[in-house]
């Protein structure tokens, strides 16, 4: 094991791009992209990865909300998983999208998952294989766990209004001129419906970019630290929220947190911005 | 309604079920680069830039042809997604040779018929983006034309 996974207080959370080139065919483990570019992983994938796409996949695609149980059961057996099948999940954007199925993957009680750490960017920067095509694979009878864990890692908004009015830690994660106020969309993207500008009273500003090396790999965690428990003062036992604008930044971060730096009581509020910063007189504070 | 070159992209798209319409769309994308300037080109009007819809810098270069007729090469960023790249493969194809008139008054909603309602997402509306700036770059080509014949 690195130097840098062994600082990490769960190092078994990440494998490196070396190690994954090494096990493409190891039984029990089955690898899944998951990427914002919709079309990413039919141009070239990891050999026997498969693709989650986060709304087509895990969203339910009706109401605001994830797939229930029957779904997620379903979603295993298609994909070859196995309650004991160690899950890793790569993806573009420094693993956004791997880090929220990852997250979607723990509220169903399957915590056998890993991340990549630098992701498909690494991996491609590696010139390592890629293929087009797409494993075949035989269905397994996964059970359909009892229920949804909601909340021990996710967090909804009247749980996160009463968070705040406590006065408890939260992380927005978003780009500075989101946090400001002085923009309602990330760089670079569309505005997608966001009605004010602005941050949760008291949230701190730590956005996800700096957990991020340039090519995609998580940081070391003394610099991770640094981040946290140094310039934002989170302490090992601090009841925590994370959020974003639809929650996929704040999953990177709630990994970061809760994998990386071993936080123990994270959430990732998935309603994020646009659900506060919609919602008729939610506090909205600018800076 | 649609320029013909375009309307017969529409209607092959269409007719194609969703996993082709997908390796399509891919095939689309792959040939992008055929449509980008060469070195030492020149054209009648140059527009790069990046604007905060697209994930890079996009270039949008006319040239203008016989009887109003403009025709476009498109330079994309390496981060530019597959949908916005394979557009501007389709559209290339689908606009080259009409009119600057024409590619104003041509509506956007042939864009789900071409990508299909499951690529339709809210992190893709960046596929509109192209047809957008070459809209843009007709809009300016065609104003340049007007302040030219008033002051002749």
């Amino acid at each position: 094991m690195s130097e840098k996974f062994a600082s990490y207080a769960f190092p078994d959370a990440l494998v490196s791009t070396a190690w994954l080139a090494e096990n493409l065919e190891t039984p029990g483990i089955r690898i899944v992209e998951s990427n914002e570019d919709v079309l990413l992983y039919d141009t070239g994938h990891i050999p026997g990865a498969v693709h989650i796409d986060w709304r087509r996949d895990l969203n339910d695609q009706t109401v605001r909300d994830y797939i229930g149980t029957a779904g997620f059961a379903d979603l295993c057996r298609r994909y070859g998983i196995t309650p004991e099948t160690t899950v890793i999940f790569y993806g573009d954007k420094s693993n956004w999208w791997s880090c929220y199925a990852l997250w979607v993957f723990h509220l169903f009680g399957h915590t056998n998952c890993k991340i990549v750490d630098g992701g498909r960017a690494k991996w491609v920067a590696e010139a390592r294989p890629l293929t087009r095509e797409v494993p075949k694979l035989e269905a397994t009878s996964y059970p359909e766990p009892p229920q949804r864990l909601d909340h021990g890692i996710r967090a909804y908004f009247a749980e996160t209004l009463a968070h705040m009015k406590a006065g408890l830690p939260m992380v927005d994660v978003r780009s500075p001129g989101e946090f400001s106020g002085e923009v309602t969309h990330m760089p670079e993207y569309p505005q997608e419906g966001v009605l004010r500008g602005g941050h949760i009273p008291g949230a701190h500003s730590m956005p996800w970019a700096k957990a991020a090396n340039p090519d995609g790999t998580f940081r070391p965690a003394d610099e991770l630290r640094a981040l946290y428990a140094e310039t934002l003062d989170l302490k090992k036992g601090d009841d925590i929220i994370a959020y974003c604008r639809i929650g996929e930044r704040s999953s990177h971060t709630w990994f970061v947190l809760k994998y990386l730096l071993g936080y123990e009581k994270v959430r990732n509020y998935d309603g994020s911005w646009t659900e506060w910063g919609n919602m008729v007189r939610s506090p909205i504070e600018r800076s | 309604m649609y320029p013909q070159p375009l309307q017969e992209l529409i209607d092959l798209f269409s007719a194609l079920p969703e996993t082709e319409r997908r390796e399509m769309l891919i095939n689309m994308a792959e040939t992008a680069p055929l449509h980008a300037p060469s070195e030492g080109e020149t054209f009648d009007l140059e527009d790069v830039r990046k604007d905060e819809e697209c994930t890079d810098t996009v270039g949008v270069f006319l040239t203008a042809g016989p009887e109003g007729t403009v025709s476009y090469k498109i330079s994309l960023g390496p981060q530019v997604q597959t949908l916005t790249r394979a557009m501007t493969s389709i559209l290339c194809q689908g606009l080259n040779g009409s009119s600057a008139a024409g590619i104003l008054e041509v509506p956007a909603d042939f864009v789900p018929k071409i990508v299909g309602a499951e690529l339709v997402r809210l992190r893709s509306q960046t596929v509109y983006y192209v047809l957008t700036r070459m809209k843009s770059a007709a809009k300016v080509y065609l104003n340049r034309l007007r302040t030219a014949s008033l002051d002749s």
